[in-house]
């Protein structure tokens, strides 16, 4: 197996005016293509902080990150944005949809900024992905007018449109019931299974995470 | 083009209030420049202009504001003496305008008689687009025709060499004109004493007079000349015993101003006011553009977790930044677009409205002014749209975008 994820922080600093707090010291992490792994830890340990530097949301760290075959820090802002858009999916809590978008919309998203050319998206590979989650009668609703459970599964299906070849999931399930959750973590397993696809997932949910290869626990530094 | 749209349709324009009010304050930023530059350059050509009569030895008449001004009383045999003594002792450049007349043409505008001599006809150096230059040595005679130069506008109906004959005036008694140039189209005459006003030439007649005319006009022409008029090649003393002369024969205290004293009015008046009218704008421009950042700020920090989302699924900050300077594009175009309707219609409806002394010819309906003071609007948009965008995006830049926004 090969590491598609090769990380080695060496700090995370947050300053600002009066204090400093440094996060993730020497934490390393290596992860396989195909693989699931749960981030767990109490609160401001650092797990949205991490997966901002994975998702390379954060790029200002002091360490070194190869994803996928390449260092990061040789990519310019617009490759980082480009490989946001189609090798990592971010499936997050229900609440992360744009309210002013109808679920269609918010779903496709991501296909705004494929542009044309690299990226050959087929409608019928739409149609089977809503199909697979149940949410065809809500697609010309907007957020607000849907339950939390369908905009669980949309904000799973924007995560998942352009086929990524990382899920990165922070809470996805916190604010659903037991029905719902279930269909979230299977549906993330399922594109696990079927497409090789790496999940990585930041739960407080110990049950969640136990589903997963491999349970990282993150510690507050010392 | 399709997250142009996107932003435009589902972004900027989602938060109506704060979209609205952006677009006024860059409005009010654009409208401003836009009048101030063009006023700032008809003063400056008006200025141009009384540069060549504002001269060294050259006096120019002003009626005092404290005199007491009776016109009934004066008679033909006070303004007559007033250019005796004129005739006898000084050169002098006469001019006058406003003496309106019917005479058929194609835009049915009623038509401005400009009189003046031979000495303020030099001075002024007009230029012309087709004929000669006006002869005033023509003999004085009813029979005999007078030779004129008439506006643009007027050319079409009375080329170079046609005959108009018209009941003058000042002279009360039909005359013959006969057409010996036209002069450049939108020439203008600004107000001595009101820099920035200015009378377009375009449906006027420039009627050469000498003093031979004069005498033979009736008291409106020879009383309307003497209050502008500027006397060349003289002296503060000489100017002082001509106005107790005028004073004696017509009851009107007149000044007599020297080229230092013309300057010094310029400077209190026009340079004070340039100088205050450039610093309110350029401080109202500094006030409209920040408020137009802090508007901008708001509408992002409201937006934020919208911004997040599409950071998120792959939009990149060079994006984001091509998308705001397309929005502020577009929104500096239409605003161009807007002052420049105003300005056309404005021009137009002089014409609407049949008003000779302010119809002009201009590409699109503008002259030349106009759009000069577009191009420092656009220019200036440019600036103020680097500086918003700039501030915008180290802004956003600023506020970390993290998953945590979502939260």
């Amino acid at each position: 197996m090969t590491n598609i994820i090769d990380l080695n922080i060496k700090e995370k600093v947050y300053k600002n005016k009066k204090t400093q707090l440094s996060i993730l010291n020497n934490f390393n992490l290596k992860v396989n293509a195909g693989e699931k792994i749960a981030i767990v830890g109490e609160s401001g340990v650092g797990k949205s902080s991490l997966l901002n530097i994975i998702g390379l949301l954060d790029i200002d760290y002091n360490g070194e990150y190869t994803l996928l075959g390449s260092r990061t820090d040789n990519l310019h802002a617009n490759e980082l944005a480009q490989w946001r858009n189609q090798k990592i999916g971010f499936v997050l809590q229900e609440s992360a949809l744009i309210n002013s978008l109808t679920i269609e919309d918010n779903i496709k998203l991501p296909l705004l900024y494929a542009g044309s050319g690299k990226f050959f998206f087929k409608e019928e590979d739409f149609e089977n992905l809503i199909n697979a989650i149940a949410i065809k009668p809500i697609l010309k609703k907007k957020p607000l007018e849907c339950s939390g459970g369908e905009r669980a599964r949309a904000v799973f299906a924007r995560g998942v449109i352009m086929k990524p070849q990382i899920i990165l999931s922070d809470e996805p399930t916190a604010s659903l019931d037991v029905e719902n959750r279930e269909r979230i973590v299977n549906l993330l397993f399922k594109m696990n299974k079927e497409f090789n696809t790496t999940i990585i997932t930041v739960t407080h949910d110990l049950e969640m995470a136990n589903r997963h290869d491999r349970v990282i626990h993150l510690e507050r530094s010392r | 083009m399709k997250i142009f749209k996107f932003f435009i349709t589902k972004i900027f324009l989602r938060k109506a209030i704060l979209s609205i009010s952006i677009i006024l304050l860059l409005f009010m930023a654009n409208y401003t420049t836009f009048i101030a530059t063009r006023s700032i350059l008809s003063t400056f050509q008006g200025y141009q202009e009384i540069k060549c009569m504002n001269q060294e030895g050259i006096y120019i008449a002003n009626l005092d504001p404290d005199s007491d001004v009776d016109i009934d009383a004066i008679g033909e045999n006070g303004t007559q003496i007033v250019y005796d003594y004129l005739n006898n002792n000084f050169n002098y450049a006469f001019y006058t305008d406003g003496f309106m007349v019917s005479l058929p043409n194609i835009d049915d505008m009623e038509i401005s008689l400009c009189y003046m001599n031979e000495e303020y006809y030099e001075l002024n150096q007009f230029e012309l687009s087709q004929g000669t230059d006006l002869d005033f040595d023509y003999q004085f005679d009813k029979d005999k025709e007078i030779p004129i130069l008439i506006g643009k506008g007027l050319s079409k109906t009375y080329p170079v060499g046609s005959t108009i004959k018209i009941e003058d005036p000042v002279l009360e008694q039909p005359i013959t004109l006969i057409v010996q140039g036209v002069l450049k189209q939108n020439a203008y005459h600004s107000n001595f004493y009101a820099l920035n006003s200015k009378n377009y030439y375009n449906f006027s007649i420039f009627l050469p007079v000498n003093a031979e005319f004069i005498k033979n006009a009736n008291i409106d022409l020879q009383l309307n000349g003497l209050m502008d008029i500027v006397i060349l090649q003289t002296t503060k003393e000489k100017t002082v015993d001509l106005s107790e002369v005028m004073q004696d024969n017509l009851g009107l205290k007149f000044n007599f101003f020297s080229q230092e004293e013309n300057f010094d009015y310029f400077k209190e008046y026009y340079l004070y006011s340039l100088k205050i009218m450039s610093i309110t704008t350029l401080i109202l421009l500094v006030i409209i553009t920040c408020l137009s950042i802090w508007n901008a700020l708001v509408s992002i920090r409201l937006m934020l977790r919208d911004f997040t989302i599409n950071l998120l699924v792959g939009l990149s900050y060079s994006k984001l930044r091509k998308i705001f300077y397309s929005y502020f594009g577009i929104l500096f175009f239409i605003n161009l677009i807007v002052i420049f309707s105003i300005t056309a219609y404005n021009r137009y409806e002089c014409w609407l409205r049949k008003d000779a002394t302010f119809a002009t010819y201009g590409f699109f309906g503008l002259i030349g002014m106009d759009w000069f003071a577009l191009l420092v609007v656009f220019l200036s948009d440019i600036i103020i749209g680097k500086i918003i965008v700039e501030n915008m995006l180290r802004k956003i830049k600023k506020i970390p975008i993290s998953l945590g926004v979502l939260q």
